[in-house]
């Protein structure tokens, strides 16, 4: 527990040492969070305000989560910092649930800042259920953070990575509709959406936010998100290498699919129903 | 002695390349152990095979009791390890990185007593990137030193470093050893090996070539001793008698450097001083170089340390 808990102390002091950490994690998102709010005319009007903050809340967890935990990961590896610890007894566990909670605690002052200035600028009414919303979007968080780990081992370098994230990324960031109203583009769209882990964030946030239910009526989403956090998890620790010299087969990024195969069912699923 | 490392025709291979090929030593309790090999003789494969981080393909190893194959965990517990081309984040203090890792063990030193030992208490907050190249290297040694281990494993620990820092360290591994601390230490450097080593092995192309104490390593050697002699007034070769036992003498362009070869140095040294002497020169300087490792090195792979 000692090495869990130094461990968590140590990334949470070393993500505030550095600009890029808190540019990424708060002004960044927030950025968009004034201009959406702008855009879509937020002030005094609850649908497009909840809009927006779940937009500025999608953006943030997929900055979070693909390069908080993917590309950080990838870099410690490179720069030989993985290697110092194989040669402790440390397993690649703590380091995996470290990396999990220093990125939650470093994004949930930032949830509390969207909703308070929510709130405050536009008008928002406090959420009915933020237990219900701060756990959703909690599991969102591990879950995209997971994503990224998996990104990190099954990438050989540095410039792999940053395809494979900046792949995941921007089709996130555009068909989930954590950018635009994606209910309001075209019907092909609509479905590429459905196939979208982002996506479900986004609806799983409207749902608890703008139509009053809570975490227990948002199970199809927290279900594919928790599958991903599990599955991203164990294939994190499964295929977690310690130094670049390791190289993975290339068979091996297929994996990436595994933890997105949630997702896929989903989109299926919705895509039959329609 | 009681073993604290025991290799018993251990082998180890990569897909067809065969990078150890059945070695087999010992190392005893307290004794500072030398692995010397120029780069893909095998040394590092040894290396990490016995640190637990990989895998033999066949042969037995047993170090501190446990099997580093299947005790990867309660080995590491137990030894420290000082890595080359290891690195920290950047923003990470000197004193947190060693309570970091002391975290990772059973059981840790105190941190403020490893960084006044290392000479590193007045850095203790100042962020990894900010150290000089010595002061990363103290620091990990620190780090290696940081669960109290009986056993270390040192690969390349001044690789790069300055002289002096070298030597610094140099005696912090004497102060190991007499703290009567095992070592086994993989090194490019020659005068490391003879100064600090008790016993070394010489490897190459995954095989021990040869294993003993420098000294017997080096009077295993055919090699020659080589004396030389600065003297003020130049000396021509035809004035000089054929000294005892030297197989060849040698002047400089200037006359003033003699250089003879010898297999017995001590009664070829003698000579010479005493037909100085008769003849009334004067003697600037001289030196005696016996064979050193390197040497042995030479004969018995064809191949420097540094290939």
């Amino acid at each position: 527990m000692k090495a869990y808990l130094a461990l968590i102390a140590i990334d949470l002091k070393l993500a505030l040492r550095q600009r890029t950490v808190i540019f990424f994690n708060y002004l960044f998102p927030m950025i968009f969070f004034f201009t959406f709010g702008v855009f879509f005319r937020a002030r005094g009007d609850v649908e497009n305000a909840t809009r927006v903050l779940t937009m500025s809340t999608t953006l943030g967890v997929l900055g979070n989560g693909l390069f908080g935990a993917g590309i950080r990961a990838l870099q410690e590896r490179e720069m030989n910092i993985l290697r110092r610890y194989k040669v402790t007894p440390i397993t690649p566990g703590p380091l995996l649930v470290a990396s999990m909670v220093t990125g939650w605690m470093i994004f949930m002052p930032y949830i509390l800042l969207l909703l308070i200035m929510s709130h405050f600028w536009f008008h928002l009414p406090w959420p009915r259920a933020p237990l219900s919303l701060i756990a959703f979007i909690s599991i969102g968080l591990v879950a995209f953070r997971a994503i990224g780990l998996v990104v990190a081992s099954v990438a050989n370098t540095m410039q792999e990575g940053t395809i494979l994230v900046q792949l995941m990324y921007f089709p996130m960031l555009f068909l989930s509709g954590a950018t635009f109203p994606i209910e309001r583009g075209p019907a092909v769209l609509q479905i590429i959406s459905k196939f979208i882990p982002a996506t479900y964030m986004v609806e799983g946030m409207k749902d608890i936010m703008l139509n009053g239910k809570d975490i227990t009526n948002v199970l199809k989403p927290v279900g594919a998100l928790l599958i991903t956090m599990v599955v991203g998890f164990i294939v994190g620790m499964n295929l977690f290498r310690w130094e670049k010299e390791e190289k993975i087969r290339g068979t091996a990024k297929l994996w990436v699919l595994a933890v997105l195969l949630p997702f896929f069912v989903m989109g299926i699923v919705q895509w039959v129903k329609r | 002695m009681a073993d604290v490392i025991t290799v018993r025709d251990l082998r180890k291979s990569y897909d067809k390349l065969e990078a150890v090929k059945g070695i087999e030593f010992h190392v005893g309790a307290g004794e500072v152990f030398g692995l010397l090999g120029p780069n893909g003789a095998g040394k590092t494969s040894t290396v990490e095979i016995l640190e637990g981080l990989r895998s033999r393909s066949s042969g037995d190893a047993v170090v501190l009791g446990f099997d580093p194959d299947r005790q990867k965990r309660q080995l590491k517990d137990r030894i420290g390890v000082c890595l080359q081309a290891t690195n920290l984040p950047a923003k990470i203090r000197t004193q947190e990185a060693l309570d970091l890792f002391a975290s990772f063990y059973t059981r840790s030193l105190n941190s403020e007593q490893l960084l006044k030992r290392l000479q590193l208490w007045d850095k203790r907050d100042a962020f990894y990137e900010t150290l000089s190249g010595g002061q990363k290297q103290r620091l990990a040694l620190a780090m290696s030193l940081v669960n109290d281990p009986q056993l270390l494993f040192l690969d390349e620990p001044t690789t790069g470093l300055d002289p002096q820092i070298r030597l610094e360290i140099h005696s912090l591994i004497e102060e190991l050893k007499a703290e009567q601390r095992t070592v086994l230490l993989t090194t490019h450097y020659i005068e490391e090996a003879e100064r600090l080593c008790d016993r070394v092995a010489i490897m190459d192309e995954g095989k021990i070539v040869a294993m003993g104490t420098p000294k017997e390593l080096q009077q295993q050697s055919k090699g020659q001793s080589r004396i030389q002699i600065n003297v003020a007034t130049p000396l021509r070769l035809e004035i000089l008698p054929a000294w005892p036992d030297a197989l060849d003498t040698k002047l400089n362009d200037d006359g003033r450097e003699m250089t003879v070869y010898s297999n017995r140095p001590a009664r070829t040294l003698f000579e010479i001083m005493k037909w100085l002497d008769q003849q009334g020169l004067q003697l600037d300087d001289v030196h005696l170089k016996r064979p050193t490792l390197e040497d042995v090195f030479v004969e018995l792979t064809g191949k420097k340390l540094r290939d």
